[in-house]
């Protein structure tokens, strides 16, 4: 036999082999929901009605319904870069925003590593600002090249956290800009980032402990 | 007694019969039908209480309705976001009655985070590049690992050749791989549980991979 036969057998026979696999692995691999049930549920269960056991779900999924908010709240999608102020369920304003930018910063020492991502989640409002002051962190410092000065009043710089700011812990705000065009883009160090009049109308409607939802 | 009567005498046993193994039928169909039923109001019940756990936390949940094909992203019990799911199917085991975590998310292109490199004069500093991640970057093909042998395959309906040549490696994903890992946890014992999740847009799928970071709680409910 040629050898070139017996590749084209060994061939074939690796192919069927690889066959017949799939096939008792696609078989093995029915849903079992669909060929057995397969749902196992607490033995103890079983003792109640099926009445009981819809009336406790209802009660369950009222007990849900009533931890969302019902009042002012703001929703933050950090994905297109939009905040949504609602009160209950009806919108009060959609405005663009700008969210974290996902980018790296690292400590030249290689000590310290910055990850500027918006924390997602359920926050609150803790502090309301008006004409905020910016501290500026280390990490501002590191990303313009410039030394970390030793001395407070050198972090501090007016004017560019815009006229309000509201803070939701770990020194992330929402607050004001001046770099208007990049609302929409993901472009901060973390914080929310909101146009002028869409602030004033948030600061205005929220107040501390104003739930915000940020995904 | 006579042909005739004979023959009448054997049509109406053989009717009688008949009307016997049809209530018989029916019987046990009501009788499955009230389990089912049952079943169905144990699982709800069962979920029920887990989502209100999820929700008792400040960290967002997800909620993925198999029956009426959405998936919901969910805080406190408030929806944030929904996805409408245009296809899904499964292999192997039904997915857990209980909260399931994402222990990580896997595609062949996952998107990279860029680090900045501080400025080293004054004019590097005053030139801005724009370099974020954003959704357009995220992945729409991509697959769910919750741990207890449960994944979920994501991605996006393919229109146009391109993206269809695209999901050819995810049509063997699903097709060869998650059957033949199914095969092998079988022979090992082990638990698995396939899921695959067909959305109508490419930016859905992108947006579902940004919604969903490493460690995020969920639950699944079942058909």
């Amino acid at each position: 036999m040629s050898t070139r036969k017996s590749l084209r057998i060994l061939l074939l026979c690796v192919l069927a082999a690889f066959a017949l696999l799939e096939a008792a692995a696609l078989f093995v691999a029915w849903p079992r929901a669909a060929r057995d049930g397969g749902w196992t549920v607490e033995a103890g269960s079983r003792k109640r009605t099926p009445a009981e056991i819809e009336r406790e779900t209802a009660a369950l999924r009222r007990r849900i319904r009533a931890l969302s908010p019902k009042g002012v709240h703001i929703i933050i999608d950090s994905a297109r870069n939009t905040l949504t102020l609602k009160k209950g369920q009806e919108a009060l304003l959609t405005a663009m925003i700008s969210c974290g930018s996902g980018t790296i910063l690292e400590d030249p020492s290689g000590k310290r590593i910055w990850v500027f991502d918006t924390p997602r989640g359920e926050f609150q409002v803790k502090s309301k600002l008006v004409n905020p002051t910016w501290v500026k962190p280390d990490w501002a410092f590191i990303e313009e090249g410039k030394e970390i000065p030793e001395k407070q009043e050198e972090r501090l710089e007016d004017g560019v956290l815009g006229d309000y700011a509201l803070g939701f812990g770990d020194g992330y705000f929402i607050h004001g800009t001046l770099y208007t065009r990049l609302l929409g883009r993901s472009v901060t160090h973390g914080c929310i980032r909101v146009g002028d009049e869409d602030l004033k109308a948030v600061y205005r409607a929220a107040s501390i402990g104003t739930r915000i939802y940020i995904y | 007694m006579n042909r005739a009567e004979t023959v009448t005498e054997s049509r109406r046993a053989g009717q009688r019969r008949l009307g016997r193994a049809l209530i018989c039928i029916i019987a046990c169909g009501l009788f499955h039908g009230g389990l089912a039923q049952e079943k169905n109001l144990l699982i709800q019940n069962r979920l029920a209480k887990e989502e209100l756990q999820l929700a008792g936390s400040p960290s967002l949940y997800f909620v993925i309705y198999l029956e009426t094909g959405m998936i919901i992203l969910k805080s406190r019990g408030l929806t944030l976001q929904e996805w409408k799911i245009e296809k899904h199917n499964s292999w192997g085991d039904a997915p857990p009655l209980e909260s399931v975590t994402l222990q990580k998310k896997s595609t062949l292109f996952p998107p990279r985070r860029t680090r900045i490199k501080p400025p080293d004069n004054e004019e590097e500093a005053a030139a801005f590049e724009l370099d974020a991640l954003e959704l357009k970057d995220m992945p729409a093909r991509f697959t769910l690992y919750l741990g207890e042998g449960m994944r979920i395959y994501v991605r996006a309906k393919a229109d146009g050749f391109f993206p269809r040549l695209g999901n050819i490696g995810h049509f063997f994903a699903w097709y060869v791989w998650a059957p033949m890992t199914n095969l092998s946890s079988e022979l090992r014992q082990k638990p698995f549980a396939a899921l695959q999740i067909v959305l109508s847009h490419k930016e859905d799928a992108q947006s579902l991979y940004w919604a969903l970071p490493d460690g995020i709680k969920g639950l699944i409910y079942p058909l």
